[in-house]
């Protein structure tokens, strides 16, 4: 089962995630107060919404909002590489909200940075770095037949 | 400061990745491509015909969203010019082939010369220009 995309959506959702992951990792990297606390659960939960339930995602209504308005994709693509990219991101989020509970200002900074520029190549330089993974992992088996 | 330093390191990625896409490199030592053990395809049927002056032999995915583009695009140069041949391998499920030659991201281009020798490659969408001047150097006008 193959499912194909619009590939500006990916992108579209990497925009507003660069955005949360820059304001949080000011605040982490300076105060470390509550507002790097709220962008890592926020990232958090639109990581693991997406990994599990992308049919529901807040990114994909939106996106539907502003579809009509850019006309219709060149070309659609594989959902494959940007949904292994949003397991890339899970994880960074997993790893800032594990440096929330250590207290650990400087897990919390580095792993929010990296979000952001993943996100932010993504969106602006269409970069897609967890796509551009998915084909060396599987050529180290990293995936079973079929992923 | 440190945000102007992130956003700045990013755009830096990220402007220097816009440059140097598709840009390719020379590849020396002459190694062979057997083009029959790679199983190529044109137009969806098997082919191992040689471009009487370059073959473009594109490596593409079935997840790949950018090949079918770049697919147009080099049937395209095959068929204004009579000496290029245009072919395509499936390495989807063949990634035995990606380590073999290796291939980190899909399409990955080729180009052969008439005694099925490996001179330029280009990983991700080619650069038409500079792709146009290694076909010049194969004799392709």
């Amino acid at each position: 089962m193959t499912a194909l995309i619009d590939p500006r959506a990916p992108r579209f959702g990497a925009a507003i995630t660069s955005g949360i992951a820059i304001v949080g990792f000011a605040d982490a990297f300076t105060s470390f107060g509550p507002i790097s606390t709220v962008a890592s659960l926020t990232l958090l939960v639109l990581f693991v919404w997406s990994v599990f339930l992308p049919g529901s995602h807040p990114y994909k209504f939106l996106f539907g909002l502003i579809r009509p308005r850019i006309g219709e994709p060149k070309e659609l693509e594989d959902a494959r590489p940007p949904r292994f990219a949003q397991q890339v991101g899970l994880f960074f989020a997993i790893t800032a909200s594990v440096g929330l509970l250590l207290a650990s200002q400087s897990i919390v900074a580095i792993a929010l940075a990296f979000i952001f520029i993943a996100a932010f190549l993504n969106a602006f330089f269409n970069f897609c770095l967890g796509c551009q993974m998915y084909l060396v992992l599987k050529r180290f088996g990293l995936f079973s037949k079929g992923n | 400061m440190p945000v102007i330093a992130l956003v700045a390191t990013a755009t830096f990625v990220g402007i220097a990745y816009r440059l140097l896409r598709g840009r390719g490199h020379r590849v020396l030592g002459r190694q062979q491509i057997e083009l029959r053990r790679l199983r190529p395809t044109k137009n969806g049927n098997l082919s191992t015909e040689l471009g009487k002056q370059a073959t473009l032999l594109q490596f593409s995915t079935q997840y790949c969203g950018r090949c079918p583009s770049v697919r147009r695009q080099l049937a395209q140069l095959e068929s204004q010019h009579a000496g290029i041949s245009h072919l395509e391998v499936d390495i989807t499920d063949r990634i035995n082939v990606a380590a073999r030659f290796g291939i980190t991201q899909t399409p990955t281009i080729f180009l052969l010369n008439a005694k099925s020798e490996l001179v330029y490659r280009v990983g991700g969408i080619p650069n038409v220009l500079k792709l146009n001047q290694e076909l010049e150097k194969l004799g392709v006008k």
